[in-house]
């Protein structure tokens, strides 16, 4: 009788496959901590009547020390326009929006030219602001 | 001679498993620190321009002055909760969108969250605003 030889059957071994996933993972959220914003101190101001604000790739930020942030780093107000406009590119009406998220009582010589930098580069903009409602 | 039997058997925790179970820990909290979601108002700014003072008759727009203790109408004073109220009023009956220009002027240290209460309302009773800003600012260039 002759025996026939059956083919060994290979697999990938998934047994690592659970630590490589992991690794990923820890790579994307160091990527993306580079543009978070978490770390700045801002006490929202009080509306009524609010939307959803929705994603957006360009936040500016003013702190409590009326210190103005893009996207979580710091920098002046002259380079605000340009860097907005870098950031927003060649994006079509509708997608150019730009989160304000403004201190409660920062003043208007701070707040404004950053609002005019948004108008400047062609930003729809965005005040990130709290519900009434939620006191 | 005898032999003792050693009835101790040396259990190890399966730890092939532990890279699955972390990666859904993460996901869990991934998902959980991305479920707040922002809120807030849109507002429609014409972009800005250079204009010299006087060119153009401002006097058909609606001029809204914010200063820190007062807001003023077209020069009237008036109270916050009765801005809506007066700009719809003033702008009734206007229906082309260059008539309802609002020009909000802010005094340099009018807090933020009054700003956002009195442009709210503007905004609220049909009025489009723009801003005239000053341009003798200083701005603090970081060292």
């Amino acid at each position: 009788m002759k025996m026939k030889r059956g083919k060994p059957k290979v697999d990938i071994p998934s047994v690592a496959m659970g630590d490589i996933a992991f690794n990923l993972l820890i790579f994307f959220v160091i990527l993306a901590q580079s543009q978070d914003d978490s770390h700045i101190q801002w006490t929202p101001a009080k509306a009524d009547n609010l939307k959803g604000a929705g994603y957006t790739r360009v936040t500016v930020t003013i702190d409590k020390d009326q210190k103005v942030y893009l996207n979580g780093q710091e920098l002046s107000e002259g380079q605000l326009a340009s860097r907005i406009e870098s950031n927003l590119g060649d994006a079509p009406a509708g997608q150019r929006k730009v989160m304000l998220k403004a201190h409660s009582e920062c003043t208007a010589a701070k707040f404004e030219p950053v609002i005019e930098a948004i108008s400047q580069a062609g930003g729809e903009l965005v005040h990130i602001l709290e519900d009434k409602k939620n006191q | 001679m005898k032999f003792r039997r050693s009835t101790k058997l040396l259990v190890d925790v399966p730890a092939v498993a532990s890279g699955d179970i972390a990666f859904n820990l993460i996901v869990f909290f991934l998902v959980c620190a991305s479920t707040q979601p922002d809120t807030g108002r849109s507002q429609i700014l014409p972009k800005s321009e250079q204009t010299q003072q006087q060119q153009e008759p401002q006097d058909e727009h609606l001029t809204v002055d914010i200063k820190r203790t007062a807001i003023l109408i077209n020069g009237d004073p008036v109270k916050m909760t009765e801005i809506k109220a007066r700009v719809k009023a003033k702008l009734a009956g206007k229906s082309r969108p260059e008539d309802r220009v609002v020009i909000v002027k802010s005094a340099d240290d009018v807090p933020y969250h009054a700003w956002i209460e009195v442009t709210s309302q503007i905004e609220d009773a049909g009025g489009i605003i723009t801003l005239q800003l000053e341009e003798e600012r200083t701005v603090d260039v970081p060292q």
